[in-house]
């Protein structure tokens, strides 16, 4: 699809990293079981301990990111707030689910039911903010993050919009866990979540979580990260994906030996990663084959994640050794082209450039 | 967000809901003022509430679907992918990847009829496991998308009760942008326990029938449906020489950001959806000649909306109905139910009456279009609000008027 430049002028992150910080992305720890939870923030930093009760920690973790993501871009206000969650939240929504099957529909208070909509993600975070701007919410399985890009980025091109604080944001439950475990999402033992993507290729990866927001803008500023220069969003091409991608970069007077950094969701699960693998054999860009969810686990948006490290990797100017298929760290990266997939049905390609300042 | 997109098309419509399969039974019983709120019958509750359910069983889907026994269904995709064929039918749209098609679905139950009989199951042992993965509602659009073939793209807006209606405005946006040449937009949504229990603790359930915009008004009447239309713009309607049904001349998108259950006393987030539309479609507020309000019957969304209404369009508004007495409240699927009810009323140019009114409201000025009535009918305002303060307004417009 044709979009205008977009560029991310403030991210706010809470995953299994240090909250609110790049330290994640850079000197990231490791974790030794298959599942992992967020670092919580200290939430009385930002709530009064009766709000903080009302409210569930998705709902929590977002208002946190979308914040952040907001002062550190300098804009007051967005003219859009649009969140792509997969499971949405799942917490409350279990909650609900359990006292109602358990007390056969009897004594159910409304407040769990309240907060299990999707939608009240980004809706609390309009309240919060007092925003009354375009509000929207997708759920669409791991490319929930893209879908809600996208309307931003159609928003962009129209002109409706001049700034959007998109938002990725999923929560891992015990129980979710568990259902999701019985239908092979995740691998039985972890010792090194680290080195999970680049040496293991099971059945299964780690499951992580987190709130991912970022800032977008039709104006760079001084503490502008990258730019989104293109991106696309495809359910089950009829064309080879290699091919795609090729018209993709073409398409923005790009040759794929540009490309410096081939950034995948590659998650140590083989089936998952053979997709990308392939390509990388297939288009010359094997060496160049990079990972994050090494850092921040699977979950249905961590491609959120992903676009988070591309784009401080890029206003850094060093993409990170660990995430690198070769291990070795690389500087001066220009392009990144950030490859998603889900299931090999939904694929999502978005490429970055740094931006000139 | 006052930029003047350009125009899309409305060129096939499919619905199924308690009021008729398909949109020739709904035309009738929109006619014939014919309700759908009844009994509970296809789920196991406790609560004896007046509902709106769709006649047919899942078995009888599957079997107009030619599905095979065993396959793994929900009953929100089954009655999506009824309402997608009649819309692609009508719109003599064929999968053939000719054109570029999206699919746009708007749900917040997803697969949660199976959850909420399967949940322990999922937890404790291997018997659902199909299941498991049917529970996201992106899961329930792509089920939908695999069974016609021939989608390149796919989306599930959610934003509570508003979620078919905004799947419009991703459609038009799509169009516009050039992403895709038609997309398919709508809603489904099943009644489920979950939802209805919900609606039940937050005491907005009425166990009469609905009477919105009533002075009486004490709730909800929960329903279920699918409701889809194809989208398209002038240069795919021209190659492919079918006939539109009707324009969507704009839009309006904003957040009440009051309370997420809640809607403000002053309707801000639906006067801010409903002024924007008639912004972007270029119309007055005179232009409108019908509002197929949210009208939930609430006693805070028909104040609030009636306050809103009065913001834009004066004391003397348009025509105004709910029609939710007829189909109940289907939730996510009701922004597309009441567009194919908007656009049955441009082009057989009458007023579906709100049902169940006797006593206008005591703060509001105006009260609603009692019964049918007959009388040109060339631009229609369609409010859908969702929890959170999602709110969308639409505007529908009659071919000839289109400009």
């Amino acid at each position: 699809m044709i979009i205008n430049p977009i560029y991310i002028n403030g991210i706010g992150s809470i995953s299994i990293q240090k909250p609110l910080s790049e330290d994640g992305i850079f000197n990231p720890v490791s974790y030794d079981t298959p599942r992992v939870s967020c670092i919580e923030p200290n939430y009385r930093d930002f709530f009064t301990p009766a709000v903080s009760r009302r409210i569930s920690k998705i709902i929590k973790r977002s208002i946190i990111t979308a914040k952040h993501a907001i002062s550190e871009s300098g804009i007051e206000m967005p003219d859009a707030i649009i969140t792509g969650t997969g499971l949405g939240c799942i917490e409350d929504t279990e909650k609900f689910l359990d006292s109602m099957i358990r007390n056969e529909e009897k004594f159910l208070k409304p407040s769990f039911f309240i907060q299990s909509t999707h939608n009240s993600i980004s809706s609390q975070i309009a309240i919060n903010l007092d925003c009354k701007s375009y509000n929207n919410t997708y759920i669409h399985r791991g490319v929930s993050f893209e879908n809600a890009l996208v309307d931003a980025a159609l928003l962009f091109k129209q002109k409706k919009i001049d700034s959007a604080l998109v938002t990725g944001s999923d929560q891992m439950t015990p129980n979710y866990f568990t259902l999701l475990k019985r239908i092979g999402y995740w691998a039985d033992t972890v010792n090194d979540t680290l080195q999970f993507v680049r040496n293991t290729k099971t059945k299964g990866s780690f499951s992580g979580e987190g709130s991912i927001s970022f800032m977008l803008s039709s104006q760079q500023n001084k503490n502008s990260y990258a730019l989104i220069k293109a991106m696309d969003l495809f359910y089950k091409p009829t064309v080879p994906i290699e091919q795609k991608i090729e018209q993709f970069i073409q398409a923005q007077g790009l040759n794929i030996e540009d490309i410096d950094i081939y950034l995948t969701g590659m998650s140590g699960d083989a089936q998952n990663d053979k997709v990308y693998t392939d390509i990388g054999k297939n288009l010359f860009l094997s060496e160049k084959t990079a990972f994050y969810k090494n850092i921040c686990g699977e979950f249905y948006t961590s491609a959120a994640y992903g676009l988070n490290v591309a784009a401080s990797s890029l206003k850094k100017g060093i993409f990170p050794a660990h995430c690198l298929q070769d291990g070795k760290e690389r500087k001066n990266t220009t392009h990144i082209l950030f490859h998603n997939h889900f299931k090999n049905k939904d694929h999502s390609l978005i490429l970055l450039n740094k931006c000139s300042n | 967000m006052s930029e003047q997109s350009e125009s899309v098309f409305i060129t096939g419509m499919g619905i199924i809901s308690a009021i008729g399969i398909g949109v020739d039974e709904t035309l009738i019983s929109l006619r014939e003022s014919k309700s759908g709120i009844g009994k509970i019958n296809h789920i196991d509750t406790i609560h004896d509430l007046p509902s709106a359910e769709v006649s047919l069983t899942d078995n009888q889907m599957m079997e107009i679907l030619n599905i095979e026994a065993g396959q793994i269904v929900t009953r929100t995709s089954l009655m999506a992918k009824i309402a997608v064929k009649e819309a692609i039918t009508q719109a003599k749209l064929t999968l053939d990847g000719k054109f570029r098609v999206a699919l746009i679905n708007g749900t917040t139950v997803g697969g949660m009829e199976k959850s909420e009989l399967y949940y322990f199951d999922f937890l404790e042992n291997d018997k659902y496991n199909e299941y498991i993965e049917a529970h996201d509602c992106g899961s329930c659009t792509e089920s939908i998308a695999d069974y016609f073939g021939g989608i390149s793209y796919v989306s599930t807006p959610s934003t509570a009760c508003s979620s078919a209606a905004n799947a419009f405005i991703l459609g038009q946006n799509l169009i516009n942008e050039g992403v895709v040449d038609i997309a398919i937009v709508g809603g489904s949504e099943c009644l489920t326990k979950f939802h209805l229990n919900g609606f039940k603790t937050l005491m907005i359930l009425d166990d009469k029938v609905c009477r919105p915009f009533d002075e009486t008004r004490a709730g909800i009447n929960l329903g279920e449906a699918a409701a889809f239309c194809v989208l398209e713009a002038k240069k795919t309607i021209d190659k492919r020489a079918v006939k539109p049904l009707a324009k969507l001349s704009g839009y309006g998108n904003a957040c009440d950001a009051y309370h997420q259950t809640a809607s403000s006393p002053e309707g801000n987030g639906a006067f801010i959806a409903m002024d924007m539309a008639l912004k972007t479609s270029n119309l007055q507020p005179t232009d409108i000649d019908y509002i197929n309000a949210h009208g939930t019957g609430t006693p805070n969304n028909d104040e609030s909306e009636g306050r809103a209404v009065v913001r834009v369009f004066g004391d003397n508004p348009p025509h105004i109905s709910s029609t939710k007495p007829l189909t109940g409240h289907t939730t996510s699927a009701a922004g597309c139910v009441e567009a194919v009810i908007s656009i049955l009323s441009l082009n057989n140019n009458f007023i579906p009456g709100n049902l169940n009114f006797s006593q206008q409201i005591k703060t509001l000025p105006f009260k609603p279009t009692e019964i049918n009535i007959e009388t040109e009918v060339n631009h229609v305002l369609s409010n859908s609000f969702g929890f959170g303060g999602n709110n969308t307004s639409l505007v529908f417009s009659k071919i000839e008027s289109a400009t």
